[in-house]
């Protein structure tokens, strides 16, 4: 008897999720945020709940196809895409709050999950769950742990890993285990596993839901934006900031060409011409923060800011977020195509990290944007393109492995909060030596050895052979 | 895009500090005591010290929490990268020297408290915090459930987020609450007027000592994972037992210290025998310095050898 059509294969395993085949529907999975590189899946389905994608996952072997898991698709990094063909696992379905419990400082959440659809369920607890990447309002809370999401406010209160405390995950062979839990410890397991599957971008298994660590909402938040007339003096700013006793929670930038991106948008706020606009938050106690920031601003303005804007008003302070959250939504209006690069660099390499991209985006030809999580040093230059115009990918390809090997150079590394993907595989070779590259292959030897699992992601040569 | 290719030697960690990103790179034979040596003169400082006279290596054998951990997280997320010897002598790099890192799978979580198995550490990258110039310890001493509500107030509200460390400790019949407190010198009031706000509220006497060093519990015997929650019961039942016992308010960590003897594998064992159960359940964990990790279950042992296939083939 000939093989079922993969639509009725699929069908079996998912009789109540979905399954969509139309060139149509299989158009609006080609790509993740970053657009300009897209692959059709063979076939989506949408698992009703939980159930379904470990039934799903259970049969997956047999299908002998890539599989490709996907929350919301605002990846940056080309991570759920199939770039080797395959079904895409669309876990929209499994959206359930399961237990909130203040007590303990912990929550337990189904990984199709929305990020703000958690923090609006928070707060009225008095709690939150810090990690903010921008895409918050879509992003599911499974891409955020696959991809280890960072945000505006990692500075202080750091990025996805440092809050899962257990995840639930359907292995290859069908088995669903859960390493940790709400006690964020080994569980009976002899090592701690749930720290391979963090940060794994979909290539170990598939997450069904997840313990995540809670923290009481700060009191009160000051926010402040100040200008700097050139790269020197708000370096100096940024390295003081970082050494402050106020421990900012968010030390954002946006350079010159992203000040003029803005400025000149219907977003405009009125930044200087030509001006470095440093972003800043400290929150708590009422008491704290309202005697620290004072000092703080004088800090500013001591590193060379005449510009020092100040609030505690929330209405205000949205306004001051202004132009940085505008930054990201114009990049998308002005190009056909952007690269976000998201390497993470030491402070101190900052300006020279900084001048290498517009030295060479400026040679090149390229439009370069700077808009970034610069307490971290997690670098965000957008490279500006149309991949319509012949010869315009491969210039923002050779930047960004310039950039790349500069950024390994003064002791940095590719990706801060995006994940490899497939966007920054080919740089892997700069991180790992012999030794270190073994460690990386042995962990999808040990879950995934025949890359099954989202191929041809991390590691360029992690192709699935049927 | 094209391939680029492989690199032929491994980019190890080399002694360094980096004043403007905090960080710091020595020996994982190194103490508290060296630490202070290279950081103190950057007003720089490694909060997650138990005993200021062993190793990193021993602190990281001994335990995966500090008690200001409550600010800062366990020792995996101020431990930025390691140089590992791997079982047949050759040193791989692991983790980075900057404060994110999503490239690649997480080895360095992986490796720092898994044991032997895999190898040791060399060196270990340190996350460094400012050093704000005072510190203060505040003692809350009252009956459990004034203490209990002592621990709520400081917990349950923004100043969570500012506390060095709240631990519940019982030392024989006796039990407490510490709360440690790092801030520039004219922040010191403020905290104090909090401290005393919480003790009038909860009719909890307040001593404060002020200008302290921190304080140094040492390396604990067993150590505990369990729910923040559950953390003061399981304190105060375990305590019979101990010496001493400190409670992690905020993480649910609890380190016991035992009394001295040839026998204090068993001890650590039968103590804890009765909690394991719930332990796993909730996802928590248990271990002793004195006794060996528990043996893999199948799958695990399965995972296990593939690693090290992987790892040892040429």
């Amino acid at each position: 008897m000939p093989p079922l059509p993969l639509w009725s294969q699929l069908k079996q395993l998912l009789p109540r999720g979905r399954v969509l085949d139309s060139p149509a529907q299989l158009a609006g999975y080609a790509a993740d945020a970053l657009g300009y590189k897209s692959y059709l899946p063979d076939a989506v389905v949408i698992p009703a709940d939980a159930e379904e994608l470990i039934g799903f996952m259970k049969g997956a072997r047999r299908l002998a196809l890539p599989v490709i898991l996907r929350g919301a698709g605002t990846s940056l990094s080309g991570g759920p895409v199939a770039a080797q063909g395959g079904v895409i696992v669309h876990t929209s379905g499994l959206k359930r709050i399961r237990e909130i419990n203040v007590e303990g400082f912990w929550c337990e959440v189904e990984c199709g999950v929305a990020l703000n659809d958690l923090d609006a369920a928070l707060k009225p607890h008095g709690v939150f769950y810090p990690p903010d990447p921008s895409s918050g309002p879509v992003c599911t809370l499974g891409g955020n742990v696959a991809s280890n999401a960072g945000g505006a406010h990692c500075f202080r209160y750091g990025v996805t890993s440092n809050y899962v405390l257990g995840v639930e995950v359907v292995l290859l062979d069908g088995n669903v285990q859960r390493f940790g839990g709400p006690a964020g410890g080994r569980g009976p397991w002899r090592e701690d596993w749930k720290r391979f599957m963090i940060g794994s971008e979909g290539t170990l298994g598939a997450f069904t839901r997840f313990w995540l660590r809670l923290l009481p909402l700060p009191e009160k938040v000051w926010t402040l934006r100040a200008t700097y007339p050139d790269l020197r003096s708000i370096e100096t700013a940024i390295h003081a900031l970082v050494a402050h006793s106020s421990y900012p929670a968010a030390i954002e930038m946006l350079d010159p060409r992203g000040v003029a991106m803005v400025e000149t948008s219907q977003m405009a706020v009125g930044l200087p011409k030509g001006s470095f606009m440093l972003l800043l938050e400290i929150d708590g106690p009422a008491a704290l923060v309202d005697a620290r920031v004072g000092p703080v601003a004088e800090l500013l303005r001591h590193a060379g800011s005449s510009d020092v804007v100040l609030s505690d008003q929330d209405a205000i302070r949205q306004k001051l977020w202004k132009a940085r959250k505008a930054a990201g939504g114009l990049l998308g209006q002005l190009s056909p195509d952007y690269v976000v690069q998201d390497a993470v660099i030491p402070k101190s390499a900052l300006a020279d990290v900084l001048q290498l991209v517009y030295d060479e985006a400026d040679a090149a030809g390229i439009r370069a944007v700077n808009v970034f999580h610069a307490g971290d040093g997690n670098l965000h230059p957008n490279f500006l393109f149309d991949s319509r115009v012949p010869g315009e990918l491969e210039k923002v390809e050779l930047i960004s492995e310039r950039l790349m090997r500069r950024v390994i150079e003064v002791g940095g590394t590719l990706s801060g909060e995006h994940g490899i993907g497939n966007d920054k595989s080919a740089y892997m070779p700069l991180v790992f030596g012999p030794d270190s590259m073994r460690l990386q292959w042995a962990v999808p030897a040990a879950f995934n050895p025949s890359h099954q699992l989202n191929p041809l992601k991390v590691f360029q040569n992690r192709r699935f052979a049927t | 895009m094209k391939t680029l290719a492989p690199m032929l030697v491994e980019r190890l960690f080399t002694p360094f500090l980096d004043a403007v990103d905090g960080t710091l790179c020595l020996p994982a034979s190194a103490t508290a005591v060296d630490i202070l040596a290279q950081a103190g003169a950057h007003r720089l400082r490694f909060p997650l010290v138990l005993d200021p006279n062993a190793s990193l290596r021993e602190h990281t054998g001994a335990a995966t929490y500090a008690p200001t951990s409550c600010r800062f997280g366990p020792f995996c997320d101020n431990i930025l990268g390691i140089n590992w010897r791997l079982p047949g002598g050759r040193v791989a790099r692991v983790g980075e020297r900057v404060v994110k890192t999503t490239t690649g799978y997480d080895w360095l979580r992986f490796l720092l408290h898994s044991g032997r198995r895999f190898g040791e550490p060399v060196d270990y990258v340190l996350r460094l915090r400012p050093d704000c110039g005072f510190t203060m310890e505040a003692r809350f001493e009252a009956e459990l459930p004034a203490l209990r509500s002592c621990v709520r107030r400081l917990l349950h509200g923004g100043w969570m987020h500012w506390w060095d460390a709240v631990d519940f400790i019982t030392e024989g019949s006796t039990a407490f609450v510490r709360v440690s407190v790092h801030c520039p010198p004219n922040e010191a009031q403020i905290f104090e007027e909090r401290l005393t706000q919480v003790a009038t509220e909860t009719g909890a006497r307040l001593v404060l000592l002020r200008g302290v060093p921190p304080a140094f519990d040492g390396l604990p015997d067993v150590v505990l994972k369990t729910t923040p929650d559950r953390a003061i019961g399981l304190a105060g039942t375990l305590s019979s037992d101990a010496d001493r016992c400190l409670a992690m308010c905020y993480n649910g960590v609890i380190h016991l210290y035992l009394s001295e003897g040839d026998d204090r594998a068993e001890r650590a064992h039968a103590l804890m025998q009765p909690h394991i159960g719930e332990l796993h359940a909730l996802g928590g964990d248990w271990h002793s310095r004195w006794l060996p990790a528990t043996p893999p279950s199948l799958t695990e042992s399965k995972w296990l050898e593939t690693l090290e296939r992987t790892i040892h083939a040429s």
